[in-house]
């Protein structure tokens, strides 16, 4: 079952299209990554998705009902998101944000606990907001939008200002709400992020789709037909995968003097410069 | 339109800590008090006296209060992530707006004490006030929702300020710019009239007319501002 189908979406900002022609489709369970630069049409696209904005054109359905009903109270409550325009009340302490959050989703006490464990901030609960570093209120908010443990996720950029001991930690944090049934979509342009989280990324450019896949088969997709090998004497070479090669490996082999052998798969990153022609910044 | 009385008193109490710890706010709560101090022997008559205190601080107590509250959450972003919560429309407004009417009745209260003012229908005096708190709440979050910062919001009241709480000394021009005589329909001036209803001499119309058009004032003012806030729910 989709929880999110997108479909011919394209808003118009002024003469700009800040989309164009999107269409695309997110099963129950997955984790799905935009990827796109600053400007691409990413924070848009969860805007136009979570009822703060019009598409110009086209349509968009979340929990199969149109994405103008995710307005509704009811709505609100099975999702959660943590964008840029995420904040906090900074005379408040940690802990008084999460009650407030707590008491408006009408959970247990021990939500706090729990969430709070989730962004490793269970010492801090007592500081003030006004006095934590960027990356912990980076966390705090986070902590805001999955203290529901809602069934779907929208994360913009959610590990843009921690460092990787905090990113690892709320990787497994998300990867915990999503084994337990949370569809999280996730943007980014961290592509090692991409790549370790996404069951499928979309790359988007200049407001349009320009591939869509899992990580594997974009990467087998764009894979350049050639082995990698380097002997033990040092001399590397960059061979075709036809016959020859094989018959030059296995001569190779037969003498010991491979020292590594690969295929030549590119990252993400290559591909999205691939794909545009642009640095992905 | 749901309203669930949970997530305002949540929004209350959020307020209320947010409310303390602001002195720069907080210690607007103070003036009315002071200027009933201060104006409660001056040699104005009374009434006169009493309803420019009243109507100063009405902009200064629940217009400035709520603007404050309002814009600030905007400059922080957490307004638009308070929309992201179940909680409705009605929630937040009424959550927001509470704190305000609740610390703006306890003030005027005492200084209505301090000015030893004796309404001629008690009744009729409250449901002012009330209007009145309700009505300037809603101005306050129409500045709010107008201001990006709590500077804007600062600045953006002083309309507020010049217009309701001159209005009734402007009403005194009418008889040679006729013009003024739409500052008469202002709620302000009306309190005015109100309050300068003596004794036992007056007729129910005398107190029905000024707390029906306060009445208006208040029913339009909540509307624009209910209409507003779901206006910014969008980002259009």
């Amino acid at each position: 079952m989709d929880i999110i189908q997108v479909e011919r979406i394209r808003k118009r900002f002024g003469d700009k299209d800040a989309l164009s022609d999107v269409s695309f489709s997110i099963p129950k369970g997955e984790i799905f990554g935009f990827l796109g630069p600053s400007g691409s049409g990413k924070t848009t696209l969860i805007k136009i998705l979570t009822a703060q904005l019009n598409p110009t054109s086209g349509q968009a359905r979340v929990f199969n009902e149109p994405s103008e009903m995710m307005h509704r109270s009811a709505q609100k409550m099975r999702f959660g998101i943590l964008t840029d325009n995420s904040g906090l009340y900074e005379r408040l302490t940690i802990e008084e944000n999460l009650e407030l959050y707590r008491q408006l989703y009408d959970l247990p006490k021990s939500s706090i606990d729990k969430v709070l464990h989730f962004v490793n901030l269970s010492g801090e609960r007592k500081k003030k907001v006004n006095r934590l570093s960027k990356g912990m209120r980076q966390r705090v908010m986070l902590a805001c939008a999955v203290i529901h443990e809602p069934e779907l996720l929208f994360l913009d950029e959610p590990t843009s200002a921690l460092d990787p001991v905090n990113s690892a930690h709320i990787y497994k944090g998300l990867r915990y709400l999503n084994e337990n049934g949370t569809t999280i979509f996730l943007t980014t342009h961290d592509m090692a992020e991409a790549e370790l989280m996404c069951n499928r990324v979309a790359i988007l450019y200049q407001g349009q789709i320009q591939a869509i896949g899992s990580p594997k088969e974009l990467k087998k997709q764009h894979r350049e037909n050639v082995m990698c090998v380097e002997l033990i004497n040092g001399e590397a070479y960059e061979l075709p995968i036809d016959e020859g090669t094989a018959d030059q490996i296995a001569d190779w082999m037969k003498r010991g003097v491979i020292d590594r052998l690969e295929t030549k798969e590119p990252s993400l990153g290559d591909i999205f410069i691939k794909m545009t022609g642009s640095e992905l910044l | 339109m749901s309203i669930s009385l949970k997530r305002a008193q949540a929004i209350f109490v959020k307020d209320y800590k947010e409310f303390s710890r602001n002195y720069a706010v907080s210690i607007m709560l103070l003036f009315p008090i002071v200027f009933a101090f201060i104006l409660r022997s001056a040699p104005t008559p009374l009434t006169g006296a009493f309803a420019l205190v009243l109507n100063t601080s009405f902009v200064i107590l629940p217009c400035f209060t709520q603007a404050c509250l309002v814009a600030e959450e905007k400059e922080h972003n957490t307004l638009r992530s308070l929309m992201m919560t179940p909680a409705s429309t009605m929630d937040v407004l009424l959550g927001k707006s509470a704190l305000t009417f609740v610390m703006s009745a306890v003030v005027l209260g005492i200084t209505t004490f301090i000015f030893g003012y004796e309404p001629a229908s008690i009744w009729a005096f409250t449901a002012a006030i009330i209007f009145s708190i309700i009505l300037y709440t809603a101005a306050g979050t129409i500045c709010g929702l107008f201001s990006k910062t709590l500077l804007e919001a600062t600045l953006s009241i002083m309309p507020v300020l010049i217009i309701f709480t001159v209005a009734p000394s402007g009403v005194l021009l009418a008889d040679d710019f006729p013009i003024f005589k739409v500052l008469d329909y202002l709620p302000s001036s009306q309190l005015v009239h109100l309050l300068g209803i003596q004794g036992t001499g007056f007729t129910t119309g005398e107190l029905l007319k000024p707390l029906l058009i306060i009445l208006a004032w208040t029913v339009a003012l909540t509307i624009w501002s209910v209409v507003l806030y779901q206006r910014r729910l969008k980002d259009e």
